[in-house]
């Protein structure tokens, strides 16, 4: 097999891009990542030092960012006087419920449209995806007077059904392109081995895997990160660790250190998570299946 | 095993016919292959027969029985298809195993049966392996294990080898032959390549726009093709055609052509239903003529060399005729070089003249 390399030749402007590139990644890497770092930095740190910042111009003087006794007071004021392990239960039932619910039912109807021919399935797809076209604020009211009649408002399934309705257009649209790309021979093999058509839609469910990987991160990520919804329709019982944290704001005082542990409480879950799928969401699955 | 009669079946996409009332009946235990171009019909027919797609007209029948409206899971038929369709997240083992599992069969009957099969595919080896990690023809032995295995009642392969390599494709034609004889199974093999179906087949379908051209023995399509569409698809190099002209000379009825005229034999003079003046297809393959450079006796058709190609043990010679060019095969002793004038004559046997009109087949 040929070299898979893109070959590069040396050119003065190649290397000026190459000098310009390294350069505004560093900066890049300094402007995302510092805000995260000082997050997690003033979360462990008491509130004196973490309000500690040296002059604008004292380089030196970066030092006392790292110069302090680490401290888990605000961890444990979060989860022992802020209930915060409740929240977190609601943001993971919240977000867990609507990626299943909608990875379930999404894939089913993905598989219909991109497989079975009917009147008025381009018209269908494009209805479905329509619904993620109007900003979310600009149906919350109808969706709150709808929710209400329904006794859904600060309930978690109220709010695993809110998130549902915005993710299951979206995975509905990723998972059909995948599964477009799955051959039909696959199935049909399937069937004429002896398996119905619902046994062959859920034997190719693993070659549309990095599919359902990169949703699953998707929905999670949208309902975890969510304030409007939990807000308003998960307000009081089923709140969640966005809306949490914002009560930490309070008008005689601002928690900041509560706020900052609330923050990594809040991040490092997404983080593993990252992690953990990361190798679902390598596609190449269906390499090898068939001869092109 | 069993004898499969198809009656009259017609394939819609819309409202224009894929296949046209078609009609074939594979004997209990026999090798029939489905031979056309692209877009002939002949996957629709197969996937017909597995239940793959719906018949818009007519009649499928198992040993008599009526298929039409049973899913393809209760057909007993299997499949082994262009692109193999293995399932890519699945070992050899579990890829073969499947259709087993799939109807419950109990685990030391399927690796009794995985065991033999892969043993008799000679891929006993490769059982833990992923499909990715395959060969092309690993793949292909894959998917036959999978069709073998169940022991059903019918063997549809659609076009199992065209995505080999010459060499392997040449090998595996001999394997499958062999394959089917020893279990006995019915087969229906779907193919593009005349020589596929020529060298495997106990009877042969030829298709061509939906329609049935021909249904006879390897021997009786290639020797008497019934019309000039099937006498140019099947053999290779493809025959020759030349438009020519019957007339009565002397009490002979010859055709006539710029560069020859040559009587025809007296039970061929039978078959083009009288002597009057008319045009003809005549139809020749390469190895019913042979080339001189010197004129020989009797009747011969005058040319000049247009190019020698060497294939190894035969010779092919490109001959521009006044109005067209034909291809004759012969052996490598042939000195003809570019330009020369060179003679040729036809062994009448073999040669055919078709209807000018609607192509059928005089003889």
């Amino acid at each position: 097999m040929a070299s898979r390399d893109v070959v590069q030749y040396k050119s003065p402007l190649v290397v000026a891009f190459k000098i310009f590139s390294v350069i505004f990644l560093t900066v890049y890497l300094i402007w995302t990542l510092l805000p995260i770092f000082v997050m997690f930095v003033s979360s462990f740190k008491d509130l004196l030092e973490a309000f500690n910042i040296p002059e604008v111009g004292d380089w030196a003087g970066v030092t006392v960012f790292f110069d302090f006794t680490p401290t888990l007071k605000h961890y444990h004021s979060l989860f022992y006087d802020n209930n915060f392990g409740e929240y977190m239960a609601n943001s993971l039932i919240a977000a867990g419920g609507s990626a299943v619910i909608a990875v379930t039912f999404g894939s089913m109807a993905a598989y219909s449209l991109s497989r079975v021919e009917f009147r008025g399935k381009g018209d269908l797809f494009f209805w479905i995806i329509s619904t993620r076209m109007a900003p979310v604020v600009a149906v919350m009211v109808p969706l709150y007077a709808i929710f209400r009649s329904f006794d859904l408002i600060g309930t978690l399934p109220g709010l695993i059904l809110a998130y549902t309705t915005f993710n299951l257009p979206f995975a509905i649209w990723i998972l059909k392109g995948f599964f477009d790309n799955v051959p039909y021979s696959i199935e049909e093999a399937q069937m004429v081995d002896g398996a119905t058509r619902f046994q062959a839609f859920m034997s190719i469910l693993p070659l549309v895997a990095p599919g359902i990987a990169a949703f699953i991160v998707l929905c999670i990520l949208f309902a975890w990160n969510d304030f409007l919804f939990a807000a308003i329709i998960g307000s009081g019982g089923a709140k969640t660790l966005p809306v949490a944290t914002r009560e930490l704001v309070q008008p005689q005082n601002i928690q900041w250190g509560a706020i900052m542990a609330a923050g990594v409480v809040t991040t490092l879950p997404m983080m593993l998570l990252g992690l953990v799928i990361r190798k679902y969401l390598v596609t190449g699955m269906t390499m090898g299946a068939v001869k092109e | 095993m069993a004898r499969i009669s198809i009656n009259k079946v017609w394939k819609y996409y819309g409202t224009s016919p894929a296949v046209r009332e078609l009609n074939l009946e594979c004997d209990d235990g026999s090798f029939v292959s489905i031979l056309g171009p692209s877009g002939c019909g002949k996957s629709s027919t197969m996937r017909m027969i597995a239940g793959l797609e719906h018949i818009s007209a007519g009649d499928i029948l198992f040993d008599g029985q009526r298929i039409n409206d049973l899913p393809p899971k209760d057909r007993d038929v299997a499949m082994v298809f262009e692109n193999y369709a293995l399932y890519p997240h699945k070992s050899v083992f579990d890829n073969i195993a499947n259709p087993l599992r799939l109807r419950g069969f109990a685990a030391d009957k399927i690796k009794e049966r995985v065991t033999s099969a892969t043993k008799l595919l000679e891929i006993d080896h490769l059982l833990n392996r992923r499909p990715s990690e395959l060969s092309g023809g690993q793949k292909q032995r894959v998917a036959i294990g999978r069709a073998i295995v169940r022991e059903p009642k019918l063997f549809l392969f659609d076009e199992p080898i065209a995505h080999l390599d010459a060499k392997l494709r040449a090998h595996m034609r001999g394997e499958i032959k062999h394959l089917q004889r020893s279990l006995g199974t019915t087969m229906i093999y779907v193919t593009h390549d005349q020589l596929e179906a020529l060298s495997m087949a106990d009877m042969i379908a030829v298709m061509h726009d939906g329609e049935l051209q021909q249904w006879g023995t390897p021997s009786e399509i290639f020797n008497r093709p019934v019309n000039a569409w099937v006498a140019g698809f099947v053999g290779e190099p493809a025959m020759n055609f030349l438009s020519a002209e019957l007339r009565s000379e002397g009490g002979n009825t010859v055709l006539t052509h710029p560069n020859f005229n040559i009587p025809l034999l007296p039970q061929q003079v039978a078959l083009v239903n009288g002597s009057a003046k008319r045009e003809v297809r005549m139809g020749v393959r390469p190895d019913a003529l042979s080339i001189s450079t010197t004129r020989p006796d009797g009747p011969v058709i005058e040319g000049r060399i247009y190019v020698t190609e060497l294939l190894g043990g035969d010779m092919l010679v490109d001959v521009q005729l006044a109005d067209a060019r034909i291809r004759v095969k012969t052996s490598t002793d042939f000195t003809g070089v570019a330009d020369d004038a060179c003679y040729m004559t036809v062994n009448r046997d073999k040669w055919h003249l078709f209807d000018i009109e609607d192509g059928h087949a005089y003889f």
